[in-house]
């Protein structure tokens, strides 16, 4: 088996072949920091990499033995051809430079208690498109909103830094039946807010948020409804 | 009409230091192709004259195999809900993790039962929910941590990965007519028999207040399940 691999060329590999350039590569039994060494792989060595979950990296070297590695003791190898195999660690330079953000929320929506998820794809370190869906639960009425907008991000490096957000979305009513004519209603949003972000640490960070929705009704006037939301966000 | 002005106002700013940011990212390759420009002009005059004879070598593209990130659990559960006056019943759902880190993992959760009967309609064949009424559906947002990792031996020759941890989230119960904003926490056992596979026991208290007995209380709906995942 050895000698087959041995004779498949570098470039039809199925997996990402790395080079060990300092003294020792420590491979742990599973993917975590508590996980006992159970081998050591030498300078020079080659690993292939199988795959990665979270911070680990699960290799297996050239005599087939597997075992998981740690992403920072990674960055001691080198790729094939001598240059040294960079990737993106989930850190301070992470949180302010990512591709996706994902995150959810507890707070209230003009009065009504609000449950929110929101998904962000970044255009610059500054600039996101985000998406979140919400649902509110009052009193009168029980609610969905769906909200589609920019953020703007001022400080992205900061561990706390500030954000505002414009956007619009769709409103979906549905009073409840203990009113007297309980209609359901759908009406189109836009909102404005603030925000600010705080880093926690690895690729988890706290969010919080203001918005105002202005909320364009069938009637004369429309409703301006208040919101803020606070929860957890992580980055990739 | 102030809102309105908010809007405009806030747009403007947003779009000024959004077009700096990117006005910022595009200065900087061109900085960098006048330093490349200047170098060349200067390599040219040192430039030794041009070879006559021209390699015929084709360059290989040698394609650099991606890593495969495996952090998403996708998989399903089945067990028992204790729904506080509607008794015991089977309870099943989907679950979707991501594990953000070796600690921390998100976790959005469906689940569906259906409620029993209370002592009081079992006693007086009075009816107080409708059959539709009576399912409970529910969703949850949880933020997991890994408090216990470690592994299981099933003899000698089989190691398991494994990890005791505690969850918490917000979500929504509908039941009896109403839906309901519910709060979950609870704890759980993974454990990975291959890489890609794990087996879950968790057990989780569904709280959320309601009326439905005539008194508006805490509701504590006790669930225990047991599920598998696969990893993405």
């Amino acid at each position: 088996m050895l000698a087959l691999a041995a004779a498949v060329p570098a470039g039809a590999r199925d997996h990402l072949q790395l080079f060990v350039s300092q003294p020792y590569l420590e491979l742990h039994t599973g993917p975590g920091r508590g996980y006992p060494v159970a081998q050591v792989v030498a300078r020079g060595e080659a690993v292939d990499v199988l795959m990665r979950r979270t911070e680990w990296f699960k290799v297996r070297t050239e005599r087939g033995v597997e075992g998981w590695a740690y992403e920072r003791d990674m960055l001691g190898t080198t790729l094939a051809d001598g240059t040294p195999f960079t990737i993106n660690l989930g850190d301070r330079a992470g949180f302010a430079s990512h591709r996706w953000e994902s995150g959810a929320f507890g707070g209230a929506y003009a009065g009504a208690t609000l449950i929110s998820a929101y998904q962000a794809l970044s255009l610059t370190d500054n600039l996101k498109i985000e998406l979140s869906a919400s649902q509110y639960l009052g009193n009168l009425s029980n609610g969905y909103l769906i909200d589609f907008g920019f953020a703007h991000v001022f400080m992205p490096n900061w561990r706390l830094s500030p954000f505002v957000t414009l956007g619009g979305g769709y409103e979906r009513v549905e009073p409840k039946a203990t009113l007297a004519q309980p209609v359901s209603s759908s009406n189109q949003t836009a909102y404005v807010g603030l925000g600010v972000r705080y880093y926690l640490g690895r690729r988890l960070f706290l969010r919080g948020e203001l918005r105002g929705h202005e909320v364009f009704t069938s009637q004369n006037s429309n409703e301006v409804k208040n919101e803020w939301k606070f929860g957890f966000a992580f980055f990739y | 009409m102030e809102i309105r002005v908010c809007i405009l106002l806030l747009s403007l700013v947003a779009l000024g230091c959004s077009g700096c940011s990117l006005f910022h990212r595009q200065a900087k390759p061109d900085q960098g192709a006048q330093a490349d420009a200047a170098a060349d002009a200067a390599s040219d005059a040192n430039a030794p004259p041009p070879s006559v004879i021209e390699p015929q070598v084709e360059r290989r593209t040698v394609k650099v195999p991606t890593i495969r990130p495996s952090n998403i659990e996708l998989g399903a559960y089945y067990g028992e809900i204790s729904i506080q006056d509607f008794g015991a019943q089977p309870v099943a759902g989907v679950r979707l993790d991501y594990h953000i880190s070796e600690d921390f993992f998100a976790e959005a959760v469906y689940g569906r039962a259906k409620g029993g009967y209370t002592s009081f309609e079992q006693l007086s064949d009075i009816q107080l929910l409708s059959d539709a009424e009576r399912r409970f559906t529910y969703y949850n947002l949880s933020l997991g941590y890994n408090l216990l990792p470690g592994e299981v031996f099933i003899g000698r020759n089989l190691a398991m990965t494994s990890a005791f941890y505690v969850i918490g989230g917000l979500g929504s119960v509908r039941f009896a007519g109403d839906q309901n904003f519910t709060v979950n926490f609870g704890a759980g056992f993974r454990v990975l028999p291959t890489d890609w596979l794990a087996l879950h026991i968790d057990v989780q208290d569904l709280v959320f207040r309601s009326d439905v007995t005539g008194v508006e209380e805490l509701k504590n709906n006790l669930q225990a399940t047991i599920g598998a995942t696969v990893f993405f």
